[in-house]
C-alpha cells in the first residue's frame, strides 16, 4: 500500500492528538513540594491523593486538591520531621471521558500501594469510587481519609464489613464529612419545615452516592409528614429529561429533589425544569451538586436551587480564616466546598506520620505505625473545628452547611451541626 | 389524555434529533456498507461548530426580529457546511483506503475516528459540559391543557423537511441516481461513467451535514452540550437506523421517531431507568419478526 506524505503527517498529528489526550484523561504525577526546599536527608515520603480533576467533577475536584498540596508544602516549609524527610504528593486523576470513575479510581490506589513511599492517601471524592477503593487499602493497609464521601455503606453496617475483605476486623477507612442519613434527614427536614414543602419529586442518578442519599431523603422526609410523589432513577450519559419532568409536573411538586452530581445529570435537570414550566419550583440537592459547574450548566435557572456541604463553610468559621489567607495566596482563587476538608484530611495524616517517625527512631516508618495513629485522632485541630473518628472511621464532630443559589451564586444561608 | 399527548411531542422532539442523526448513519451504509461509528461524533462537532459561529456573532442570548433568521441560517448552514467538510476528509483519510479491505478493518478504523474526534473535542472545549446560548425566542403554546415549545417545533419541522428534501435528491437528482446506482454495483456505476470516489465523497458530505443540522438543533433544545454526548445519541441514532432498515431514509425517520416516543412513554408509564431497556428490547422483537427492519432495505441485496 502506498502512503502519500500528507496522508502519513496526518495520520502521525492524529496519533499524537489521541496520545496527548490519553495522557491529559488518565493520570498526572507531580511534584507539589516544588516550591519548598528540599530535606537534605533525601529520603522522601508521599501522601496519595485520588480525586476526579479532570471534565466535570474538575470544579470541585481541583480545588479539593489543591487543599492537600497546601497542607503538604506547609509541612514542609515549617521543618516536617525534622527536616530528616522531604513530604511530597502523589497526585493521580479517577476522571475517565470527563467523570468520576470507579475502575480509575482502583488503579490509582495499586499505584499507591505499589510504592512504597506512599505512607497514607487522601480521596477519593466519589463513594461509588471508594465501594472499590477501600478493598484495597484495607488489603494493603494504606491509611484514606475521604474529604467527601458520605454514602453510609462505607463506614456502617454489613456493606461495610463487606468491604474490608482482606482484614475484616481492620479500617483503613476515615472520613472528615459527615454520612448521607444525616445528610438527607437534614435536607428533608429544610424541605418540611424550613421551605414548608409538602409534596416532593425524587429523582436520582442511580449511583452509589445519589441513590443512597435519595432513599434517606425519601424516607425521611414521609417521616416528617411529607409526600413523596415519585422516585424516578435516571441512566448514565441521559441528556434529555423532559419527558421525566413532564411526568413530574403532571403530580404539581412543591419541589423536586435530586440524589447525585452535577456531572451525573443534576445541572441538566435544573435546567429543563424551566423547559417544562417547573422553572419556580424549589430544587433541592446534597453536595453533589454544591460544585461551581452547576451554576454553569444550569445558568439563570440555578436561582432557588437549595443544598447542603458535608463540611462547614470554611469562610464562616474563625477557626478557617489562616487557611483560607494561605490558600488565596498560593492559589491565587477562592476554596471550594472541600477544600478545607482536604487540608484537614491531610494534616491529620502529617501529624500521623511524625508521630510515627519518632516512634521507629526517625527511619522510615510503616504503613500500620500510620494507620494506627490515624485512627487515634481526637479532638485535632483544624479549620473546620475540633476533628476526631469513631470505631467505624466517621468524624466524631458532623457539620453541615446549607446553601441557597440567589443570583447565580451559592451563599451560604445556615450552617448545621448534627449529633453524631 | 393530556400528559399523553404532552409525551408524544417530548418523544417526538427527541425523536427528530435521533432521525436527523439516523439519516447519516443509513446513507453512508447504504452505499458502503460501513458503520460510521465516528457519526455520533460528527453530530457533537455540529454543537461545537455552531457554538463557535454564534461565539463569532457575539450571540450570547436569545435574538429577535429579522436578526434572527440571520443568526439562524449562518449557525445552522455554517455547522452543516463544515460538518459535511469534516465527514469528506474522515472519509477522505479514514475510509477511502480501506474500501476493499474486510468489512472488520474499516468498522475499527470508524471505531478509532470516533476516540480521536472525542479527544479532540475535549482538547477544543475542555471536558465538561458548555452552556449553549438560547438564540431563539421560545414561547410556548397552549392547545387546550398541552403545551408547546417554540424549540419542540423546530426540531420536528426541520427533521421532517430534511428528510423530504434529501429523500428528493436522492430520487430524482443526478447525483441522487448515481448515488444509488453506487450502492447498487460500485464496478457497474464506475463503468457506466459514475466516478464513485466523489459519489461516496458526496454521500458523506450530505450525511454528514445533516448531523451538523442536527447539532445546532440539539444545542438550542437543551442550552448545553458537552464531548461526549455523541456517544450516547449515536447509538440511539444507530439503533433508529437499524429500526426502521439500514439504508432507507424513510426507515430512519420513522425509527428515529419511534425510538424517541419509545423513551418518553417508557418514562411516563414504566420509569425512567427503563428506557434503555425497552428501546433495545423493541429492537431486539423487531429484528427476530423483520431481520431487515420495520421498512425493509430499500436498497438491493448487495455481496
Amino acid at each position: 500500500m502506498r502512503f502519500s506524505p500528507i496522508s502519513r503527517a496526518v495520520a502521525a498529528t492524529a496519533l499524537a492528538a489521541v496520545l496527548a489526550a490519553c495522557t491529559n484523561s488518565t493520570s498526572t504525577t507531580s511534584t507539589a513540594g516544588g516550591s519548598s526546599e528540599p530535606a537534605a536527608a533525601g529520603q522522601t515520603i508521599k501522601i496519595g491523593v485520588d480525586l476526579p480533576v479532570s471534565g466535570a467533577d474538575a470544579s470541585i475536584g481541583i480545588p479539593t486538591q489543591n487543599g492537600v498540596v497546601l497542607a503538604v508544602e506547609e509541612a514542609n516549609k515549617n521543618g516536617f520531621a525534622g527536616g530528616k524527610f522531604k513530604l511530597d504528593t502523589s497526585l493521580l486523576d479517577d476522571a475517565v471521558q470527563g467523570k468520576h470513575d470507579p475502575a480509575a479510581g482502583a488503579q490509582n490506589v495499586k499505584t499507591f500501594i505499589a510504592d512504597s513511599s506512599v505512607l497514607a492517601m487522601v480521596g477519593p471524592f466519589n463513594s461509588n469510587v471508594a465501594k472499590s477503593e477501600i478493598p484495597l487499602t484495607n488489603d494493603a493497609g494504606l491509611v484514606q481519609i475521604s474529604p467527601s464521601n458520605t454514602n453510609d455503606g462505607l463506614t456502617i453496617g454489613d456493606d461495610a464489613k463487606k468491604l474490608r475483605t482482606a482484614h475484616p476486623d481492620t479500617n483503613t477507612y476515615f472520613r472528615v464529612c459527615t454520612r448521607d442519613s444525616k445528610q438527607g434527614l437534614a435536607l428533608a427536614q429544610v424541605a418540611a419545615q424550613r421551605l414548608g414543602l409538602k409534596k416532593i419529586f425524587i429523582i436520582d442518578d442511580n449511583e452509589t452516592y445519589g441513590k443512597g442519599l435519595a432513599d434517606v431523603f425519601d424516607a425521611s422526609f414521609r417521616q416528617l409528614g411529607g409526600t413523596v410523589l415519585g422516585h424516578e432513577h435516571i441512566t448514565a450519559n441521559q441528556q434529555d429529561f423532559k419527558a421525566l419532568l413532564t411526568k413530574a409536573k403532571a403530580d404539581n411538586p412543591d419541589g423536586v429533589f435530586f440524589g447525585g452530581n452535577t456531572s451525573t445529570g443534576g445541572g441538566l435537570v435544573r435546567r429543563q425544569m424551566s423547559d417544562v414550566g417547573l422553572g419556580s419550583v424549589p430544587y433541592l440537592g446534597g453536595d453533589g451538586i454544591s460544585d461551581p459547574e452547576f451554576e454553569t450548566v444550569a445558568g439563570a435557572t440555578a436561582n432557588g436551587s437549595y443544598m447542603t456541604v458535608a463540611a462547614p463553610d470554611a469562610s464562616k468559621l474563625p477557626s478557617a480564616k489562616q487557611f483560607i489567607a494561605a490558600y488565596q495566596a498560593r492559589f491565587k482563587s477562592n476554596v471550594g466546598p472541600y477544600s478545607a476538608n482536604a487540608y484537614t484530611a491531610a494534616k491529620i495524616e502529617i501529624a500521623a506520620i511524625e508521630k510515627a517517625i519518632t516512634d521507629a527512631g526517625g527511619k522510615m516508618p510503616t504503613r500500620a505505625d500510620v494507620l494506627k495513629y490515624v485512627a487515634a485522632t481526637k479532638d485535632f485541630d483544624s479549620p473546620i473545628g475540633k476533628v476526631g473518628f469513631d470505631a467505624n472511621g466517621d468524624t466524631t464532630s458532623p457539620v453541615l452547611s446549607l446553601l441557597e443559589v440567589k443570583g447565580g451564586k451559592p451563599i451560604t444561608i445556615d450552617v448545621i451541626t448534627l449529633k453524631s | 389524555m393530556t400528559l399523553f399527548v404532552q409525551q408524544l411531542i417530548n418523544g417526538l422532539s427527541l425523536g427528530g434529533i435521533y432521525a436527523l442523526i439516523a439519516l447519516g448513519y443509513t446513507m453512508v451504509y447504504g452505499i458502503i456498507e460501513l458503520i460510521n461509528f465516528a457519526h455520533g461524533d460528527v453530530y457533537t462537532l455540529g454543537t461545537f461548530f455552531s457554538l463557535a459561529i454564534l461565539t463569532l456573532l457575539g450571540v450570547t442570548g436569545i435574538v429577535s426580529g429579522p436578526m434572527l433568521i440571520v443568526v439562524v441560517a449562518v449557525a445552522i448552514l455554517g455547522a452543516m457546511l463544515l460538518c459535511g467538510l469534516t465527514g469528506v476528509i474522515i472519509e477522505r483519510l479514514a475510509y477511502r483506503r480501506l474500501r476493499n479491505a474486510p468489512k472488520l478493518a474499516p468498522l475499527i478504523t470508524a471505531i478509532g475516528m470516533s476516540f480521536i474526534l472525542e479527544n479532540l473535542m475535549q482538547y477544543w472545549k475542555g471536558p465538561s459540559p458548555i452552556p449553549f446560548p438560547q438564540v431563539i425566542p421560545n414561547p410556548s403554546f397552549a392547545v387546550g391543557a398541552v403545551t408547546v415549545e417554540a424549540k419542540q417545533i423546530m426540531v420536528i419541522l426541520l427533521a421532517v423537511v430534511l428528510m423530504m428534501v434529501l429523500q428528493t435528491f436522492v430520487r430524482y437528482s443526478r447525483l441522487g441516481k448515481a448515488m444509488r446506482a453506487t450502492a447498487q454495483d460500485k464496478d457497474a456505476a464506475q463503468l457506466m461513467g459514475i466516478d464513485i470516489n466523489t459519489t461516496i465523497a458526496l454521500t458523506f458530505l450530505i450525511g454528514s451535514a445533516l448531523a451538523g443540522a442536527a447539532g445546532f438543533v440539539s444545542g438550542v433544545y437543551y442550552g448545553s452540550t458537552w464531548f461526549f454526548n455523541g456517544f450516547a445519541a449515536g447509538l440511539k441514532a444507530f439503533t433508529a437506523a437499524v429500526l426502521g432498515g439500514i439504508g432507507n431514509i424513510a426507515g430512519a425517520m420513522l425509527g428515529g421517531f419511534l425510538i424517541g416516543l419509545i423513551e418518553a412513554m417508557t418514562t411516563q408509564f414504566i420509569g425512567d431507568q427503563w428506557s434503555n431497556v425497552v428501546v433495545f428490547s423493541v429492537l431486539v422483537l423487531v429484528l427476530i419478526f423483520r431481520p431487515s427492519g420495520l421498512l425493509g432495505e430499500s436498497l438491493p441485496n448487495k455481496v
